[in-house]
């Protein structure tokens, strides 16, 4: 009953000192708020990264030159040789000696600057790639052909989407059959790509690239490489066996020796992990906010418990105990931090709704960011109302009753 | 009903001393009106804190209904004054936010009644005070003869053994005092209420059954 007529109580009193109560609400709604956009932002971008690289396939391995390890031999004689690179050869025929791989593609990174009617592109790279590397990255042309293994060593290149729209702002009026300047080469536009959501799980930027054959980009530059294969897993192959298949075939029959093979469990997990990381440091930022707005809920508490001193004394001789007026003024400021709660979960949803909508990621409300916005606003009460509730009833009331 | 005895109070001020009250002895029937008259300074108010337990004596002992108060216990305190005691102030002390009827409830509140039962109780002693047609308002809506009136059903309204009334015509004209004065009269002749009131007024202090006069801390004329 006492608890009953605190609430209604500590309503009317927030009610009466509106303007001190809205500036309290303020920093507490921007503290809440700033979690719940925090944590849901994270989560949504933890989501979206997931969902494409679940899009992309869970069948396919990475793998990369494990550049750590270098030669056993060098290393066990205390040098440090490089290790040697991954050949194109060695790459082909990896299907025929590991069962459990089905197709493979391999992808060459080239910088160079490109060119395009006398104009410079920036931020664009060159790709090489062979005719399985679409599938495999789940590409598909817009406009033209994609390269096929008919195209080695040919001038031929495909587009991204943001270089077909750079060279349209150059003033191309259509892109096939348009000739690029990459380094010292000239390459024709044979086609252009589907848009694809940018930093998806794919090992490059795939609106931002110029891709051709494997086999051209490995002869125009002398210090390029294969970076990394993708590997698609036959059905039913269990992914550590291929995994394995991997590394015997590069221990025993090329000459790179080390590679490493990371399974998209593996990707998971490790993406998980930063993932977490990240929501976990962006809810941090939140809690600094959280606790700027919970020392002004704990600042309107102490202006209004020296305010009502006389009210206390008058409480104290009609018989409230020292609890009832720490209960009374402990309510008062968690309906506070509440109601701050309340209005700071709708900003922190609407914020991630924006952001989400304007990054185009797909919006999902997580209850999670419900409970912990109710929670943590009223631990926010709770805790920054205790002092001033305390202070409230250690007064004593004969002094409370004689202030004005 | 009451008894205080050897009441001591001092205060310590600097490296100085203070005796506010060097040994009080009084006693307070049952159903008596008795008032503690004294000029300011005399000790009356920190007599009557010691008796409504907002405050404690250096030393004595001090008996409510024959039994002794402890003043170890605060909560203890909170309970005796909500249950035993009605406090009547000078300035009234109502709560400026709250309608009369809800000033009259808080007593109330705190020994964990129902907002109905609060409702039924505070409406009979409004009535008793011929304040119930303004229950609805607030303190700032009444006159301060109005306001005290309030003020003393929210003394009675816990039914308490003993009302406490620190001058509660001090801050009223002479007729609307008088008034009060007869209310109180009427409360004590015809409900049997004990009522002890301190006042510095030779003329209040003369209406009531019984008068003791303080003076430097001691009560000099019982």
């Amino acid at each position: 009953m006492i608890v009953k007529t605190n609430i209604k109580e500590a309503a009317d009193s927030l009610y009466s000192s509106k303007q001190r109560t809205l500036l309290a609400l303020v920093g507490i709604v921007i503290g809440i708020g700033s979690v719940i956009a925090m944590v849901s932002i994270g989560r949504i971008v933890e989501e979206e990264a997931i969902g494409q690289f679940k899009n992309m396939g869970i069948d396919i391995l990475t793998i990369r030159k494990d550049s750590a390890m270098g030669n056993e031999a060098g290393s066990r004689a205390g040098l440090q040789s490089p290790a040697v690179a991954i050949q194109l050869k060695d790459v082909l025929e990896m299907p025929a000696y590991c069962p459990g791989i089905g197709s493979v593609a391999p992808f060459v990174t080239q910088g160079g600057e490109m060119y395009y009617a006398g104009r410079k592109l920036e931020g664009d790279s060159l790709l090489g790639v062979t005719q399985s590397f679409w599938d495999m990255n789940k590409l598909t042309a817009k406009e033209g052909r994609l390269l096929s293994d008919l195209d080695e060593y040919s001038q031929f290149c495909v587009i991204g989407s943001s270089v077909y729209q750079k060279m349209m702002k150059a003033g191309g009026r259509h892109v096939i059959g348009e000739k690029l300047r990459i380094g010292d080469g000239i390459f024709t536009v044979v086609g252009a790509l589907k848009e694809v959501p940018p930093r998806g799980m794919r090992q490059f930027e795939a609106n931002d690239s110029v891709y051709s054959h494997i086999t051209t980009a490995l002869r125009i530059g002398s210090s390029a490489e294969i970076s990394t294969i993708t590997a698609r897993v036959n059905p039913d192959v269990p992914h550590n066996a291929a995994q394995n298949q991997i590394r015997e075939y590069f221990a025993k029959r090329t000459k790179t020796k080390n590679v490493k093979v990371t399974s998209p469990e593996e990707m998971i997990a490790q993406m998980e992990k930063q993932m977490q990381l990240f929501t976990l440091l962006l809810g941090a930022i939140g809690s600094i906010s959280l606790i700027v707005g919970g020392v002004g809920v704990m600042n309107v508490m102490l202006v209004s418990v020296s305010e009502r001193r006389k009210e206390i004394g008058i409480r104290r001789a009609l018989g409230a105990s020292r609890g009832d007026i720490k209960g009374q003024f402990l309510i008062e400021s968690v309906i506070l931090s509440l109601i701050g709660g309340a209005l700071g979960i709708l900003l922190g949803v609407g914020v991630s709704f924006i952001i989400s909508f304007l990054a185009g990621w797909h919006f999902s409300m997580s209850y999670m960011a419900i409970i912990l916005g109710v929670g943590v606003s009223s631990g926010v009460g709770i805790f920054f109302g205790l002092y001033p509730a305390i202070q409230a009833s250690k007064l004593d009331p004969i002094v409370a009753l004689r202030s004005e | 009903m009451l008894k205080l005895i050897d009441i001591e109070k001092k205060y310590k001020i600097g490296p100085t001393e203070v005796e506010v009250l060097r040994g009080v002895n009084l006693e307070v029937s049952q159903g008596e009106l008795l008032s503690i008259m004294g000029q300011s300074g005399c000790g009356k108010s920190t007599l009557m804190n010691i008796i409504g337990l907002l405050d404690k004596p250096s030393s004595g002992s001090y008996f409510i209904e024959e039994k002794a108060v402890s003043y170890n216990n605060d909560d203890a305190l909170s309970a005796i004054r909500n249950r035993r005691i009605g406090f009547v102030f000078q300035q009234y002390h109502l709560l400026p936010r709250l309608t009369a009827m809800d000033n009259v409830g808080i007593p109330l509140v705190y020994r964990g009644l129902g907002e109905d039962e609060r409702r039924t109780l505070c409406m009979e002693f409004l009535k008793k005070v011929d304040m119930h047609e303004r229950a609805h308002h607030k303190p700032g809506e009444l006159s301060g003869g109005q306001q005290q009136r309030v003020a003393i059903a929210r003394a009675l309204v816990g039914k308490p053994a003993i009302i406490l009334a620190d001058e509660p015509t001090g801050a009223l004209d002479r007729r609307v005092g008088l008034e009060i004065m007869n209310l109180f009269k009427k409360l004590n002749e015809e409900a049997g209420i004990t009522v002890v009131i301190i006042t510095h007024d030779p003329n209040i202090a003369k209406q009531c059954g019984r008068f003791v006069v303080m003076m430097d801390g001691v009560i000099v004329d019982g």
